[in-house]
């Protein structure tokens, strides 16, 4: 039949071009699904020094170049804020350094992004906004077109009138479980 | 400069870079003229619930994982509010942390109960790697809030 030619033919040719944009899916949706115990965008190293003293005679200006100088951060400052009586902030590009007056402990805290990752995220976030959004509407209807014309590619026993109907069957009923054993 | 195509071309890339320097802009365009400091609100809480308010200081804290919320210093020392956003509609990346931010937000009272403090310690020394002792919690506390609608940050 001619429409089971042409379903298997826009199958075939949206598949290819929909499989890249799968996997930046596939690689970010696990990426979400763990955000609670692993950062996929951000690396983040930290680290305490403690310092031999804080002179008490310096300015908050002071204090700052002699901390820095301390710890080897030689990237300019963005900005300082002080968080408690005994707590200065010091943030530069990429870094966030917190004195402790009091137990002169100098707390670093340094991100590192990881680059394919995030840009993965930002996609499947739809952080672009704008055009994106209609072309991951585009890809949500390719996904759907496939999911459909896939269930009529193969003809026979293993077709969707015999094996293929127990399996989408089974697939359906994954998430309703689910969904009646989290929510009633 | 011979091209006057090549002039524009290189005019508006400039433009669009110094454009870019200037501001970043989060969710909606700022609307208010007035900004709020952020100390008359915490001294004044009742009078500006539920309203919209525009507020500016430095960002001093950022969520790491999924950008959902800032934490901006006050005009204060020691003080520094919350500033809540959607998650998905505004995403704040890492590197805003130590900029400065004029921020508009519906401002909220969130009342926590001491289960809920519990928790949230919990959850925050997890994701910090410190440690939290649930003791320290003896009862429940209202903290407020900026429901986030738009942030220029440069």
């Amino acid at each position: 039949m001619r429409w089971r030619r042409l379903t298997h033919v826009l199958h075939r040719d949206i598949g290819y071009i929909a499989a890249g944009l799968t996997i930046i899916y596939a690689f970010s949706g696990i990426a979400i699904n763990h955000i609670q115990d692993w950062n996929p965008i951000y690396k983040i190293e930290k680290s305490t020094v403690v310092l031999d003293s804080i002179p008490s005679n310096l300015t908050k200006d002071e204090v700052v170049h002699y901390v820095l100088n301390s710890v080897g951060e030689t990237r300019v400052v963005k900005n300082t804020y002080r968080a408690s009586p005994n707590e200065l902030e010091i943030f530069v590009d990429g870094n966030t350094i917190l004195v402790d007056y009091n137990t002169r402990e100098v707390h670093q805290e340094k991100f590192y992004t990881r680059f394919l990752l995030k840009k993965f995220m930002d996609l499947h976030l739809n952080k672009p906004k704008g055009i994106w959004t209609y072309l991951a509407d585009l890809f949500a209807i390719s996904l759907l077109f496939l999911a459909i014309s896939g269930l009529f590619m193969i003809k026979g026993k293993n077709g969707i009138k015999g094996r293929g109907a127990w399996l989408t069957l089974a697939g359906i009923l994954i998430p309703v479980i689910f969904w009646l054993f989290y929510y009633l | 400069m011979k091209n006057p195509i090549l002039l524009l071309l290189i005019t508006v890339f400039v433009s669009s870079v110094s454009f870019a320097q200037t501001a970043e802009k989060y969710g909606n365009k700022l609307t208010l003229k007035e900004k709020t400091p952020i100390s008359t609100l915490f001294k004044n809480p009742e009078k500006y619930i539920g309203k919209i308010v525009q507020v500016e200081g430095i960002i001093v804290n950022v969520c790491e994982k999924r950008g959902c919320w800032i934490e901006i210093s006050s005009d204060k020392e020691f003080e520094k509010i919350r500033f809540k956003v959607e998650d998905g509609v505004i995403v704040f990346p890492m590197d805003v942390k130590g900029k400065n931010i004029i921020a508009e937000g519906v401002f909220a009272e969130l009342v926590l109960t001491k289960e809920e403090l519990i928790e949230q310690g919990k959850h925050h020394a997890k994701e910090h790697g410190t440690l939290f002792n649930p003791n320290s919690i003896t009862k429940g506390k209202s903290e407020y809030t900026l429901r986030g609608l738009g942030a220029n940050v440069n």
